[in-house]
């Protein structure tokens, strides 16, 4: 999913919203309404404004005589005034940037202005109809009922506006009339009020109609909005369903290629071991097509004669647990019947919820590897067994020549015997090399630790390797005092990891030096240092020092001996006994081999 | 420590070659009387005529290999206390250790050297109850 934008949409109104938008004042918003209104009083204005001078022209001809002369000028002017303010205020509004921001201003504005346009009026009838002719009169009262009852539809949109303007034009009106002292004119004082008020609850029902139908198109306009907003979030949540919805298509062909070309089988199943899909490698592996396998109990079909790992118990107990398994050794019956050897990877697959969906099982046919292991055990065994008992005689035999047991020999033949027996040792150390090394990778190498004293380790070491340094006429020496320290170690083998360590000194030291052994402890470490002044140790050989068969020069092999698997085996032995192995050296400058094991402390020392 | 020196060794081994260098290395270097057994089913018969203070057993032999030998001396009544030396090619540890658990002196590797083994024996007799 790329987009998480999209905010759930709720398409459900709640039946009290329902029941507010019915008449459209739940969703119409109170002040866009008031615009509206205004809006639509300001659109009468023009119209006013050209009736107000037309009607006010027709009427300054019609009342014009001498006596009223100034009277009726200063009327026309009042006429003119008011709608030239009228007019600046119409266009202001038009002009307005901000219209809505301030529509009650607006709204007062124009409240005055419609006050003023009645005021006129009101004047015209409070002044001319008492001083004028009875056809003038007639035609003033005409003129009045007109230009009051002409504001209820200019001002439809607001009713008090209208009975504020109607008002000043009839309440001066009225009381002319009223004292008129002519029964006509009183009667008709009396209907004017009432003709009044009915006009007043007319503009009233007009402007409830004219709000409501404001309402009904605001909540329209709002109901609209919703709905392209509401359509414009489906469209984006249903893009984004389908970005999903490829993006899972991709991964799921990946997936079905990784499982198409994958050499490891795969078989999906569910809780009940029933198989759902398999891929080619497990059809392969197995001897049976896709459809034969699906719908059927992996455990009965496949494990039916495994009694030890795949078991319905052990099933049951996965299923519950869900935890994956990992290298998982069964035997699995193919479909002719013959059984082959599988380490499975077996994950249960879980979904958000929590529910098991599917358990995926992939496995490898370990049966060449088994095979595999078998012969290299054997071979082990025979490589301890038949390599060692002719050696036994032939080393033997060669002692007992050599150390005069049969009879002296001398010269040439007692030379040559060393050389055979000397090389014969070799082959021995080789193979016992060979065995150590497959022994430690294999795990199989137990250790039997004892506490022992640092300087009773060095100095059987120093006998132990004396003569073989005298081959090479190199003294062994401990230079400075061996702390009074234990440690805890296999006491033969950690001989073994000093013997190759002085061996190897001694074989590369110019004859008559002397190879060098320093021990010191610091922070409950305990470090052994054999050095040489021998030729040092090449750069490029360096980093491949403690790996197997790796010696500097090949012919080294020949002429000094060495299995090339000394240093190798003595870095795992030191390893094994919790410690660290390493060197220093400079190329030319002799090289120092170094060892630290953790030193035995009183408290625990036996 | 018995109280008496190792005298007396019977070595039941059916490498011909081994067989050789073992009774020059006990007799010549060790000055000891040796009798040599390469047919391990004759070997308790062999053990019962010779009477020797101590036996000397291949691990790996046709027919009958060591332990099951060792296994057969044990239940026979003269040979129960009979201190044992297996001399073995094999090194695993685990048989080794299985070894000592059977109750034997004492376990020697092959190759052996000739000119040690009569005292790494005498050792084995010092140490022995």
């Amino acid at each position: 999913m790329t987009s998480g934008s999209a905010a759930p949409v709720d398409l459900t109104p709640t039946p009290e919203a329902n029941a507010r938008a019915a008449d459209g004042s739940g969703r119409a918003d109170p002040q866009r309404v008031l615009a509206d209104r205004v809006d639509q009083l300001y659109s009468q204005m023009p119209l006013g404004m050209l009736a107000h001078l037309l009607i006010g022209g027709i009427a300054t001809y019609e009342l014009w005589d001498e006596r009223t002369r100034d009277l009726v000028l200063f009327w026309w002017g009042l006429v003119l005034l008011v709608t030239a303010a009228r007019a600046v205020l119409y266009f202001g509004y038009r002009a307005s940037a901000n219209k809505t921001g301030e529509t009650e201003q607006w709204m007062r504005w124009l409240a005055i202005s419609a006050l003023a346009s009645g005021v006129t009026w009101g004047f015209a009838g409070a002044v001319f109809f008492p001083s004028h002719t009875d056809e003038q009169q007639v035609f003033l009262a005409f003129l009045l009922a007109g230009v009051a009852s002409a504001g209820i539809p200019a001002y439809a949109a607001s009713w008090p506006m209208f009975a504020m303007y109607a008002g000043v034009i009839v309440l001066p009106f009225t009381y002319v009339l009223a004292n008129f002292g002519n029964r006509l004119f009183t009667e008709i004082a009396l209907l004017v009020p009432f003709f009044y008020l009915i006009n007043v609850g007319i503009a009233y029902r007009l402007n409830r109609v004219f709000l409501s139908g404001y309402r009904l198109r605001h909540a329209y306009d709002r109901l609209t909005e919703d709905h392209t907003r509401l359509n414009k979030q489906l469209e984006q949540q249903i893009e984004d369903l389908l970005e999903a919805r490829q993006e899972v298509e991709a991964s799921g062909r990946k997936l079905t290629l990784f499982a198409e070309r994958a050499p490891i089988s795969v078989i999906e199943m569910d809780a009940n071991s029933t198989i759902l899909e398999v891929n080619p490698a497990a059809e392969n592996m197995l001897g049976y097509s896709t459809l034969e396998l699906i719908g059927r109990s992996a455990l009965n079909t496949l494990f039916p004669a495994d009694e030890t790992t795949l078991t319905p118990a052990w099933w049951a107990h996965f299923v519950s647990h869900r935890e994956p398994v990992n290298r998982l050794r069964a035997r699995c019956l193919r479909r002719d019947g013959l059984e082959v050897d599988c380490e499975f990877s077996i994950t249960p697959l879980v979904n958000d919820a929590g529910d098991l969906v599917s358990i995926i099982a992939q496995c490898q046919d370990i049966t060449q590897q088994l095979e595999a292991e078998r012969l290299k055990k054997e071979f082990t065994a025979t490589l301890s067994h038949e390599l060692r008992t002719p050696l036994t005689s032939i080393i033997g035999s060669l002692q007992l020549v050599t150390s005069g047991v049969v009879g002296e020999v001398g010269g040439e033949i007692s030379e040559l015997a060393t050389v055979a027996e000397r090389n014969a040792q070799r082959l021995l150390d080789l193979i016992n090399d060979l065995l150590d090394i497959d022994k430690i990778e294999s795990g199989k190498f137990t250790l039997a630790p004892e506490s022992i004293q640092l300087s009773e380790l060095v100095q059987e070491a120093l006998i132990l390797n004396k003569s073989y340094a005298d081959r090479f006429r190199v003294k062994l020496e401990v230079r400075g005092t061996v702390p009074d320290v234990r440690v805890r170690v296999d006491r033969k083998r950690l001989m073994q990891v000093m013997t190759n360590l002085l061996s190897n000194a001694a074989k590369f030291s110019p004859e008559g030096s002397a190879v060098e052994v320093s021990t010191r402890c610091t922070d409950g470490i305990v470090r052994v240092e054999v050095s040489d002044r021998g030729p040092g140790i090449p750069d490029e050989f360096r980093a491949r020092m403690f790996t197997r068969f790796a010696q500097a020069d090949s012919t080294t092999t020949r002429n000094k001996g060495g299995t090339g698997l000394g240093l190798a085996i003595s870095k795992r032995l030191i390893e094994l006994m919790s410690g660290h192995i390493g060197f220093d050296s400079r190329t030319g400058g002799g090289a120092t081999f170094h060892f630290e094991l953790p030193a035995l402390t009183d408290a625990i020392s036996p | 420590m018995p109280d008496r020196p190792l005298q007396k060794v019977c070595y039941v081994e059916d490498d011909d070659d081994i067989q050789r260098i073992a009774r020059l290395a006990l007799e010549r270097v060790g000055k000891m009387e040796v009798s040599i057994i390469g047919d391990p089913t004759a070997a308790i018969d062999g053990i019962l005529a010779f009477k020797p203070d101590l036996v000397l057993l291949d691990w790996m032999m046709p027919v009958m290999d060591g332990p099951t030998l060792f296994k057969r001396m044990r239940e026979i009544d003269s040979l129960r206390d009979m201190p044992v030396v297996f001399i073995t090619a094999k090194a695993s540890q685990r048989e080794l250790e299985e070894l000592r658990g059977m109750g034997v002196a004492g376990v020697l590797s092959k190759p052996f050297s000739p000119k040690d083994l009569p005292e790494q024996l005498r050792a084995i007799w010092r140490e022995l109850p």
